[in-house]
């Protein structure tokens, strides 16, 4: 039996069982796979709950069905490991509300380029068993081989699958709800160990978080973002980018009168239109980089195939590390939340402090 | 063009119940404060959104200044523990990107220390002519030289 078969199976137990009344899955169309939300249990067969592809954060998702209200019925969320951490952010940032969901992860074997998969179509079992033999997938996106929690964690989400390192797949439980979850499923928790598998994606991040930084200033930037539309795919991809409204899309602010626009060109010998389209970027770091989760998804978005997520990533890893926070992992409350009163003097004054 | 002596310009947001006071009073006390200093004033320090600083970067500003109340001293309480964390969110990403962080300056000056607005802003403009135009401002734009 396939994991995919598997998780149908659960699925449908877990319906037969009364637990759940709903299920968020991945589920195929022509050229990719999209989340679709069931209620039936004779739909579950549509589903594919292991997708080779993600087109959108299912967390993201979630945080539609619950903008107005809560859950009303018990939801099963199947989502990636990046995911149910983007999942647990949106928590803390009260854009889910968590009651009656109940989310479920697995080891991921990480995800094709939705645009590769139109033209090249792989299927999860094959990736799936690419992770089996120990190797990361050479057809999987760069953030997904590069990923820094690739299986469940334990407080993030409430079900997990474990898929490497054994023979036969083992759920067990991430949470009290998800204890209570398989209990009620009749299922015995099992254990298996992903630590090989996490090592390497990390040793590959460690690489990548070296070789691929952005560097020089505003040449770097320049060169990187040279082919950039100012389309704000990135932008409207990215989970933690909730904001109802955005700083860059209220276009008044970027108003000015014609003079402005001459006496810039005449000041900087020159200017390139639209005059915000770095700007765009450097703010979108600033607002939202303490929390990049790490999906890579402003990358698979753009049109015009910009490394997006070496920006997002590397500088999102530095900002993470000056305030000691990893998002989406553990209860820490995100930076732009919360203070110390006593922190960060390196930052104040122009020599770090000394006065 | 380049020939001409490098007049910065520096935009400072200050805080209208400590740092703008102090201006007030530098003045009243006729102290010298350079003229490239551009202020705003604010309500708070917290209320400046950090892309408000790298925004004024990248319209011309060599520099920016944020200045709010002494740490306990803020009139909301906690306004300037928050403008901390955004101005170490601003700097760390212009220094991760290669950019020059010192561009962005956090000052504590409270409404009494009209001496040490005048001494900062004179150090910090003296700093800021040695360093020479920011390279920020040219991003997006046809010219500008290597600059740091």
């Amino acid at each position: 039996m396939t994991e995919n078969e598997m998780l149908k199976k659960f699925i449908k137990d877990a319906f037969e069982k009364g637990l759940i009344e709903a299920v968020m899955a991945p589920s195929a169309t022509q050229d990719s796979y999209t989340y679709a939300l069931i209620t039936k249990k004779e739909d579950v067969d549509k589903l594919t709950p292991i997708a080779p592809v993600m087109q959108w954060n299912g967390a993201d998702m979630i945080r539609r069905i619950t903008k107005l209200k809560k859950s009303e019925r018990k939801l099963l969320a199947i989502l990636r490991p990046c995911e149910s951490r983007t999942y647990k952010e949106l928590v803390k940032f009260n854009q889910i509300n968590p009651e009656n969901i109940i989310v479920l992860t697995y080891d991921c074997p990480g995800t094709v380029h939705a645009r590769n998969y139109k033209y090249e179509p792989t299927s999860s079992e094959k990736l799936i068993e690419e992770m089996k033999s120990g190797k990361i997938s050479n057809k999987i996106r760069e953030s997904c081989s590069v990923c820094e929690y690739p299986t469940p964690i334990k407080g993030v989400g409430d079900i997990g699958l474990g898929i490497v390192n054994t023979t036969e797949p083992v759920f067990f439980s991430l949470s009290d709800k998800g204890k209570e979850f398989l209990a009620g499923m009749g299922i015995n928790e099992g254990e298996r160990d992903d630590s090989s598998w996490v090592k390497l994606h990390r040793d590959n991040r460690e690489k990548w978080l070296k070789e691929e930084r952005i560097t020089g200033g505003r040449k770097g930037l320049e060169e990187f973002l040279s082919s950039c539309l100012n389309c704000h795919n990135c932008k409207d991809m990215c989970p933690i980018c909730f904001c109802k409204e955005c700083f860059f899309e209220d276009h008044s602010v970027f108003d000015y009168e014609s003079n402005k626009f001459y006496n810039w060109a005449d000041d900087k010998d020159g200017i390139r239109l639209p005059t915000d389209k770095s700007l765009f970027h450097v703010g979108r770091l600033i607002h939202m980089g303490t929390s990049c989760i790490g999906c890579g998804l402003c990358q698979q978005a753009c049109p015009m195939d910009i490394p997006l997520y070496r920006l997002f990533g590397i500088v999102g890893n530095d900002l993470q590390k000056v305030f000691n926070y990893k998002p989406g992992v553990n209860d820490d409350i995100p930076p732009v939340m919360d203070f110390r009163e006593d922190e960060l003097h390196e930052f104040e004054g122009l020599f770090g402090g000394e006065e | 063009m380049t020939e001409k002596k490098f007049d910065p310009v520096i935009v400072g947001f200050f805080c209208n119940w400590c740092t703008s006071a102090a201006a007030d009073l530098a003045g009243t006390s006729r102290l010298h404060y350079p003229a490239s200093i551009r202020p705003i004033r604010v309500m708070c320090s917290s209320t400046v959104d950090p892309v408000y600083l790298v925004r004024a970067l990248q319209e011309g500003a060599d520099a920016t200044i944020l200045g709010g109340c002494h740490p306990g001293d803020c009139h909301y309480i906690t306004g300037n523990y928050k403008a901390r964390r955004r101005v170490a969110i601003v700097k760390t990403v212009l220094k991760s990107l290669g950019f020059d962080d010192t561009r962005v300056l956090l000052e504590w000056i409270s409404g009494s220390e009209g001496p040490k607005f005048a001494r900062v802003m004179n150090e910090y403009t003296d700093y800021i002519k040695k360093r020479g135009p920011s390279d920020f401002k040219y991003l997006d734009s046809l010219g500008g030289e290597k600059v740091d």
